[in-house]
């Protein structure tokens, strides 16, 4: 049996939920509460994913991943899956899929600007989940 | 953290209610969404500074929200007196441009898919006007498709004519400001201290003597403090300082500049750097003459050509009406507002000053009177923001209007 999990499959959500309350404590997070839906587009299997991850005074609350119902967030990034898939695979940074427009970003911007060095940390954390893409 | 916004302070400004008036006017016109982009606008609404290219969408109802570049939008949202949620911004990423961010804005936060947008557009002679450019009303018409546009910049320009308490006391602060400016150079100046002292030196003296007393910037597009000296005193009436020495025996302008929360000090004094001469002296009694002349006359009911003709009867008179620039002011407001007298751009020349603009009170203008003989290398000019007032005029700064010989 392998022991990658499948990308954005129920048992890679649950392995990011645990390393991300396990390695981000509440103040590496700042202490802040948000929320992000990012949205994969061109999937592999043709449907639309989507990963939400929530933040309730730093601590990681919820990590939810599925095809349909993406939770409202208080950013929305829409990319395409193999955009996202390279930032989990730490081949490309979130900063330049956003600045090369890779990515396409929803919610207020000054406020990103303050959580950017916060979505790298879960960015890294999740670059570390052994997963077959 | 937003500006708690305090009706106690001598320089309060009800910007809530500013949004509410705009909102009414839009009501009148059917207008859904108002999309500023001046630079005076933002001031007028946001009461903050903002230099860099800024967006604020007004809905038919609530507040405003504004867009500016993402490196300075915190600073915005700690100086304006509009929450977290309403300062946003844009930047060089994916549905983050300026298109995007505006248009998306519009149809998926305000919910609004068609309708009449109103705008601001025009032309000033001020650079940095700000109105909405051709490559953004074009890309920001494709991406909002089913909208009427509808060039609205008046409803703003006539909202801020008449000046509110709060804006009259900053503009009375900015001037006495100025003031100190003054007193600054003239001690430098006397006593010989000009010798040696160049046209930029003199106007940074000025600017830290302002500075001091509470100014933050020397806000002037045409050259921060104008200062001319000899010859290029009867240049014109846009002189940024240079490197040119001050010299015995010619005329100085110094035309200093104030910003005092947003309100525009303004006030140009002239000298003459000794010896003078009799015929520099005759050039000085005549515009020391017309500048009274004309500020005795500011009030309700005067307008910019009854002023104007004023001035040339006075000059004929006294035989230099060849030397005088056929205009008494200019417009002032708080900070990107400091071109045209009144609201509407229907006068004669679209966008210039309408010659029959009838002043009212609580109005405010720049007295701007520029006097020069480039063939001679002399000129003087008078800048003063005053206050338009039922039977007068009320002139802010205290500065005494004379021109002095240095010895």
């Amino acid at each position: 049996m392998s022991d990658k999990h499948v990308y954005l499959s129920t048992a890679w959500r649950d392995e990011a939920l645990r390393r991300l309350q396990s390695e981000l404590p509440p103040e590496k997070m700042n202490n802040i509460t948000t929320s992000m839906s990012n949205i994969y587009k061109n999937c592999p299997g043709g449907e639309d994913m989507f990963l939400f991850v929530e933040c309730k005074d730093g601590k990681v609350t919820r990590v939810e991943t599925g095809t349909t119902g993406a939770p409202d967030g208080e950013f929305r990034i829409t990319g395409d899956y193999e955009t996202f898939a390279k930032i989990s695979r730490a081949e490309l940074g979130s900063q330049k899929a956003l600045f090369t427009g890779k990515l396409k970003l929803k919610g207020n911007m000054a406020k990103a600007l303050k959580l950017a060095s916060l979505a790298d940390r879960i960015n890294k954390v999740l670059s570390q989940i052994p997963t077959e893409y | 953290m937003a500006r708690i916004l305090d009706p106690k302070d001598p320089y309060y400004i009800d910007n809530p209610g500013r949004v509410k008036s705009i909102q009414s006017e839009m009501q009148k016109r059917n207008i859904d969404v108002y999309l500023g982009s001046r630079v005076r606008t933002m001031s007028f609404i946001l009461d903050a500074f903002c230099p860099w290219r800024s967006y604020i969408i007004i809905p038919a109802e609530g507040l405003p929200t504004l867009f500016t570049f993402v490196i300075d939008a915190v600073r915005i949202g700690d100086e304006t007196w509009l929450d977290e949620d309403h300062v946003r911004a844009y930047a060089p990423m994916g549905g983050m441009d300026q298109i995007s961010a505006l248009s998306e804005f519009i149809k998926d936060d305000l919910g609004i898919t068609s309708g009449r947008i109103g705008y601001e557009d025009g032309v000033s002679t001020y650079t940095a006007e700000g109105n909405l450019t051709h490559w953004e009303f074009s890309r920001l018409n494709d991406a909002l498709p089913g909208f009427e546009w509808i060039n609205s910049h008046d409803i703003i320009d006539g909202l801020s004519i008449i000046k509110d308490k709060g804006t009259i006391e900053r503009f009375r602060k900015a001037s006495l400001i100025v003031d100190e400016g003054h007193k600054a150079a003239r001690a430098a100046l006397e006593n010989g201290g000009y010798k040696g002292m160049t046209e930029a030196v003199i106007a940074g003296i000025a600017a830290l003597a302002m500075r001091k007393a509470g100014s933050v910037s020397e806000w002037n597009f045409a050259g921060l403090n104008e200062i001319s000296s000899g010859y290029r005193t009867g240049l014109g009436a846009c002189t940024p300082p240079t490197n040119r020495e001050i010299q015995a025996g010619e005329p100085l302008m110094l035309d200093f500049h104030s910003m005092f929360q947003l309100a525009l000090g303004d006030h140009s004094h002239n000298y003459l750097i000794g010896p003078a001469t009799d015929r520099q002296r005759w050039h000085g009694d005549n515009f020391v003459a017309l500048v009274s002349t004309v500020l005795d006359n500011y009030k309700a009911g005067a307008s910019p050509s009854s002023l104007a003709e004023i001035m040339l009867d006075c000059a004929e008179s006294r035989g230099c009406a060849d030397f005088i620039v056929p205009g008494c002011e200019h417009g002032i407001g708080l900070f990107g507002d400091e071109w045209r007298i009144g609201a509407t751009a229907d006068g004669p020349i679209p966008y210039w000053t309408d010659p029959d603009h009838v002043y009212s009170e609580n109005e405010m203008v720049v007295c701007a009177m520029q006097y020069q003989s480039p063939e001679e290398g002399i000129g003087f000019r008078y800048e003063n923001d005053i206050l338009i007032l039922k039977d007068g005029c009320e002139y802010m700064s205290k500065y005494p209007l004379a021109i002095e010989e240095i010895k």
